[in-house]
């Protein structure tokens, strides 16, 4: 008996050891996410934001976003094709780029880490910088373009619909790259030499090599990077906001950046959360899957 | 996969200018805003462009000490308070916490964990309107504190989740022999358990920092006057206004990246490993 209070008592110290940040996340994610649903299923606008009770509309805001409002669709169009085009492209050149610099040559390692910088950089800082590439006449990317004859006239990427999205997609993967890079690159580490060295002597070619040993060993890391990837591609905001605001006309709206128009631009707080949450379920679907799978990861 | 195996002289050198290639090709884009911040306006828009300044002019980084529009000092100070505070919120939070998830067996434990977990993948839209109309009741809308509070809901789930696994790598025997040296419970926890997880500590740090010191939304939405609001802002309102003034725009981004850049370079072994344990372990 005395020995089950000691237990109880001991184990029910680390209540008192979670609760401060337990109760911090409580009251600033928590009870901000049951709010955001709330709000989502009234009206608040502007005048309404102060007032002591507000008109609860049910699903009305989800029917007229759905219905009759099309930036909704070409929101989440845009956001899915993003990721995708993003994922693939990050994710082939981060995955070529963990195969080179897994090879043993002197200054491998060194530059591996410096090609980390791109990601650790402030977003702002590289939507800047991707607006000042991309710019249409002082743009160095249409000069090179020019240069090796490609284009023979300058090409205005952010304020032209057909190639916004191009440039959004071009600097994000220059984000992406470094991440996707350096977890291949950790995968990489805990394939034994020696399944290469026996399979080499078995006669395999080194496509025979990538295909049959890198490729299945691998599979775990491929699908962490890729879902992880996912979750935070298709959130992404700030890059998107700053480069183009969504524009030119919603041709790279995203539904972070329209949620952000409708809220604190136009001031349709209600739908503004609408569109939050249609972001947050997508979004809380994918993590449950991932979830699932690394606890199954761990069982194993 | 080759990690091991010899490879010959002419490889390594060959290798080596792929990567170098590969180096100069990838981080382009950082080189060529540290050169334009340095061009006269004159010359960034010079055709065909000048791939070093001709002139170097230095104007666009005295004007961000100077007062007025080109200010960016004031906003860089106020980034360095936000993102300082957050850290310290993020790490004194987390510090215990994790070790409390590491150490200790209570109901609930799985719950809490997937918490965590969930808020780490949370879009940042979805909090925005809900802590803006919480701030305004708060009457923190418009200071620091609201950047600061919210800032640091990235940084803590983050942290708690790293930390963990550090508490929980450090052998029960260590605390045990606390305890007989006279330790309770959280004296052995602050004098000997924190102090072994310190690299664990000093990850949670640099991230949580970094993830504040980058952050736009937060500090753009809670915070309206210019004075009070991070660099990351000031940029972000500086393009709106001035938007082909490139020679400013470009020395405030290298002056942004500046406590990027030097963190990178002392504390690079730091971030590879939150990277790789942030994501894979989740």
């Amino acid at each position: 008996m005395g020995k089950m209070k000691k237990f109880f008592q001991y184990d029910n110290i680390g209540y008192l050891f979670v609760l401060p940040a337990f109760a911090y996340m409580l009251f600033f994610v928590g009870y901000p996410i049951v709010s955001n649903i709330i709000l989502s299923f009234q009206d608040v606008t502007l005048k309404t934001l102060k007032a002591d009770t507000k008109a609860f509309v049910g699903f009305q805001n989800y029917i007229e976003l759905f219905q009759q409002d099309h930036v909704l669709m070409t929101s989440l169009w845009n956001t899915l094709f993003f990721t995708v085009a993003c994922l693939l492209f990050q994710f082939v050149i981060g995955f070529a780029l963990a195969v080179f610099f897994n090879k043993n040559f002197k200054i491998a390692k060194p530059i591996r880490g410096l090609l980390m910088m791109p990601w650790m950089i402030p977003i702002t800082v590289t939507a800047l910088i991707f607006k000042f590439m991309f710019g249409t006449d002082v743009g160095i990317i249409n000069y090179f373009l020019q240069g090796l004859g490609l284009i023979s006239n300058n090409i205005d990427w952010l304020t032209n619909p057909k190639t916004a999205m191009i440039a959004v997609v071009i600097a994000n993967i220059w984000i992406g790259i470094p991440f996707n890079m350096i977890l291949i690159s950790t995968g990489l580490t805990t394939i034994p030499k020696e399944l290469y060295e026996s399979a080499s002597i078995d006669g395999a070619n080194k496509f025979h090599l990538f295909t049959k040993i890198t490729l299945p060993l691998l599979k775990p890391t491929i699908e962490s990077v890729l879902i992880l990837g996912f979750i935070y591609t298709f959130k992404v905001y700030d890059l998107i906001y700053v480069m183009t605001s969504g524009g030119p006309v919603n041709s790279t709206q995203v539904l972070s950046t329209y949620s952000y128009k409708l809220s604190f631009e136009l001031f349709k707080y209600s739908k503004g959360a609408a569109v939050a949450n249609i972001l947050f379920v997508i979004l809380f679907i994918i993590s449950l899957i991932y979830l699932k799978y690394v606890y199954s990861e761990e069982e194993a | 996969m080759d990690e091991d195996k010899k490879i010959s002289r002419k490889q390594n050198i060959g290798y080596c200018i792929v990567a170098l290639l590969l180096f100069a090709v990838l981080l382009f884009p950082l080189y060529w805003i540290f050169v334009t911040s340095l061009k006269t306006e004159q010359e960034i828009f010079q055709i065909p462009p000048t791939f070093w300044p001709h002139i170097l002019n230095d104007a666009s980084y005295k004007a961000q000490l100077q007062s007025g529009d080109f200010n960016m000092f004031r906003s860089f100070a106020n980034s360095l308070i936000i993102a300082i505070s957050s850290m310290l919120i993020a790490i004194v939070l987390a510090v215990p916490a994790s070790y409390g998830i590491a150490k200790y067996n209570f109901k609930g434990k799985k719950a809490i964990i997937l918490g965590f977990l969930v808020t780490q993948m949370l879009p940042v839209s979805v909090l925005l309107t809900p802590l803006f109309i919480m701030f305004k009741n708060m009457h923190l809308y418009n200071t620091f504190w609201s950047t600061i509070l919210a800032d640091a809901t990235i940084g803590i789930p983050f942290s708690v989740l790293i930390l963990k696994n550090y508490f929980a790598s450090i052998p029960r025997e260590l605390e045990e022999a606390a305890y007989i040296d006279g330790c309770n419970r959280f004296t052995a926890f602050i004098r000997v358990l924190i102090p072994i997880a310190k690299q664990g500590v000093i990850v949670c740090g640099i991230f949580s920092f970094l993830y504040a010191w980058g952050d736009l939304a937060y500090g753009m939405t809670f915070i309206i006057d210019q004075e009070k609001r991070p660099i990351t802002a000031g940029i972000f309102n500086f393009m709106g206004q001035y938007g082909t003034k490139w020679s400013y725009l470009t020395a405030f981004a290298v002056v942004t990246i500046i406590p990027v850049a030097l963190i990178f370079i002392f504390m690079q072994k730091y971030i590879i490993s939150g990277m790789t344990s942030g994501a894979v372990k989740g």
